[in-house]
């Protein structure tokens, strides 16, 4: 029986995973549309909702192109790898009580470990195009990724010292009286910087900068490959939304409605916040945003985290 | 348990001979990197998750991008290719492959003997880690973060170097971009102009 | 800490999926052979050698600094896990550690080695920073 119960939560998990990052294309394309004083896509099904399927099939039927000047195995290996990577962070988060594939207590490690792993996808896509803008657009992405990667993992420790664990299910049980985001407002905002730019979104999408670059490391990818690429994109911002709403904003914990909803509805908040950031802000000059990384946010992180910790240890 | 432990170690070993084999720098890393990652799921098995945490997160996440980095910055091309198949004659590996095989037999010896330990009989979580490390190894700790001290400005000093030697050298028949910087190509332009 | 195997279930489910994936595009994908269909889009100017070519020492440094910095977060991170239990020692431990590390961010910082807009700093500051580097 409890066999049944894990594979149920398998399958439901990807599936509904994948609905929310395919979904996610209307989403923001009418969001954006809204903010920007347009209509959007409305014209395939009720609402333009229809769009999604209508993209994923003209994704498959279009010329799946392999470069002959290409790596060609590694060619293909970096969207695969930006679609393992980011869904398998997944395994690890507790969405409701009981609905959740596995609790590590290593969960937010590997969870770490799994976007320290997704900076391959854009070095190795942009390095096998053999293109010099893909190679350009990789190497930024990889340069902005380990700018940034160093103290997102530092943001989240003062939620870590809090609830002594790197369990996920841990963390949120921690939250039952507070939410976290009231003592750890600082690496709440940094984390939430640290992961819009770990996934490359506006206005950290310096690496595909398309006015630059053509389109950064995947110039050269075509068909579901691109597509791969897009998912990947996605999936992560539904991953960022996620790990802030159990990070910071105790998970599935609220009054009232049942706990999945109220993850849910955390979750889309930001995620629409994330949209929203990406139709309210300019695009950084590169030298800027990395110096930002390095001089601004790691030195608040380590401060974060010195603080946190004199008044744990104060108040026990 | 158990054999999962085999499978993760046999996939490590296929995948540093893969990577021994390889002649393009690249795919000898990714193997590398395959091997690293069964190396991680190894110590999970075995009882020790933080450090298969670790393993990913500095070794194959860290690490490796920087031989990476370092492997697509130099660009040796077809010369690295010729220079790798000649370390690949069996006179060059022949020798040291004789002298691993009797330790990996006394190694094998050892621990074949009686009362080894059970995989994952004993798991070590996080937290008993970070107690061992800020209790009684903490002079080790200190020591480590002077050695990264030394390395960061070690680092930062041959890199200037090196920025430097490309500036004095980039008319003649090197193949660096012009300056020798693909950062600066849109970036150094002042605030403001077209 | 639960069962593991789950993760085994669902690394094989995503890795089908991403296979299936491919193999969809691939054999559902058109296929056309034209002239220029072989050749890098580079902003639609005909390419002009290989992309293979050399880059900056600065990319090193930023991968060189990516990695210590890892090391010293894996070390904090094991602080922060056990913070309660270690007590105040740990805590004035990590306070050396990571002032040792501010130190050297702050040299850093000084040398100009944070400032990716190409030139070193000492360019812009006339005499303030040391010549030789």
């Amino acid at each position: 029986m409890e066999i049944v119960i894990h594979i149920v939560t398998v399958l439901v998990v990807l599936f509904v995973v994948l609905n929310i990052a395919a979904g996610l294309i209307w989403v923001e394309r009418r969001l954006l549309a809204l903010w920007q004083d347009r209509y959007g896509p409305n014209r395939v099904g009720p609402l333009g909702l229809m769009q999604v399927a209508a993209d994923t099939i003209k994704l498959f039927f279009k010329e799946d192109w392999v470069p002959p000047f290409a790596d060609k195995g590694v060619f293909i290996l970096a969207p695969a790898i930006v679609m393992l990577t980011v869904l398998m962070s997944f395994t690890v988060l507790p969405f409701a009580p009981g609905m959740q594939i596995t609790d590590l207590n290593i969960g937010l490690l590997f969870v770490l470990a799994m976007s320290s792993l997704g900076v391959y996808s854009v070095v190795l896509g942009g390095w096998s195009s053999d293109n010099k803008y893909s190679l350009l657009g990789g190497l930024r992405a990889a340069a902005q990724m380990l700018g940034y990667e160093v103290f997102m993992g530092l943001a989240l420790m003062g939620v870590v010292l809090m609830a002594g664990s790197f369990s996920l299910r841990a963390i949120v049980d921690a939250q039952s009286k507070m939410w976290f985001i009231v003592p750890q407002f600082v690496g709440f905002v940094l984390f939430l910087i640290a992961g819009a730019a770990e996934m490359r979104r506006l206005p950290f999408d310096i690496p595909e900068a398309e006015s630059e670059l053509v389109a950064g490391f995947h110039s050269e990818y075509s068909g579901m490959k691109f597509g791969m690429f897009f998912v990947g994109e996605y999936v992560g911002v539904v991953l960022i939304s996620a790990l802030i709403s159990i990070l910071f904003l105790g998970g599935w914990h609220g009054p009232l409605l049942p706990p999945i909803v109220w993850f849910l509805i955390k979750m889309f908040a930001f995620i629409a916040f994330f949209i929203l950031l990406r139709a309210g802000l300019p695009r950084p000059r590169f030298d800027q945003l990395m110096s930002w990384g390095w001089k601004i946010m790691l030195p608040l992180a380590l401060a974060n985290l010195l603080v946190t910790g004199a008044i744990v240890l104060a108040v026990k | 348990m158990a054999w999962l432990f085999y499978v993760a170690g046999a996939v490590a070993i296929i995948a540093t001979l893969m990577m021994l084999t390889r002649l393009n720098a690249v795919h000898a890393l990714l193997y590398l990197i395959v091997s690293l990652l069964a190396v991680a799921i190894v110590f999970f098995v075995i009882g020790a998750p933080f450090v298969a945490a670790l393993e990913v997160i500095i070794y194959a996440g860290a690490i490796m991008v920087l031989f990476i980095f370092v492997v697509m910055m130099l660009n040796l091309g077809r010369r690295a290719i010729q220079i790798e198949s000649a370390w690949l004659k069996p006179g060059m590996w022949v020798g040291p492959v004789i002298l691993a095989a009797i330790l990996i037999a006394e190694v094998a010896f050892l621990v074949a003997g009686p009362g080894g330990p059970k995989i994952g009989a004993e798991v070590v979580g996080p937290q008993e880690v970070g107690i061992q490390l800020f209790g009684p190894y903490l002079i080790g700790v200190e020591l480590a973060s002077f050695l990264l001290l030394g390395a960061l400005v070690g680092a930062y000093h041959v890199g200037v170097a090196k920025v430097k030697e490309e500036h004095g050298n980039h008319s003649d028949e090197s193949r660096a971009v012009a300056g020798g910087d693909f950062v600066r190509a849109g970036t150094d332009r002042p605030a403001g102009s077209p | 800490m639960d069962a593991v195997w789950p993760i085994g279930l669902y690394f094989v489910l995503v890795v089908l999926l991403i296979g299936a994936m491919l193999v969809g595009s691939y054999v559902l994908g058109q296929r056309h052979d034209d002239r220029a269909t072989g050749s890098p889009y580079e902003g639609g100017i005909v390419s002009e050698g290989s992309a293979r070519v050399r880059f900056s020492a600065r990319y090193y440094l930023i991968a060189m600094f990516f990695v210590v910095f890892d090391l010293e977060a894996v070390f904090i991170f094991s602080w922060a896990v056990a913070a309660k239990e270690v007590g105040w020692p740990g805590y004035w431990e990590i306070v050396i550690f990571i002032g040792v590390l501010v130190a050297t961010l702050a040299y850093l910082w000084r040398l100009g080695a944070l400032d990716w807009s190409g030139e070193p700093r000492r360019r812009r500051e006339g005499k303030a920073m040391p010549q030789k580097l």
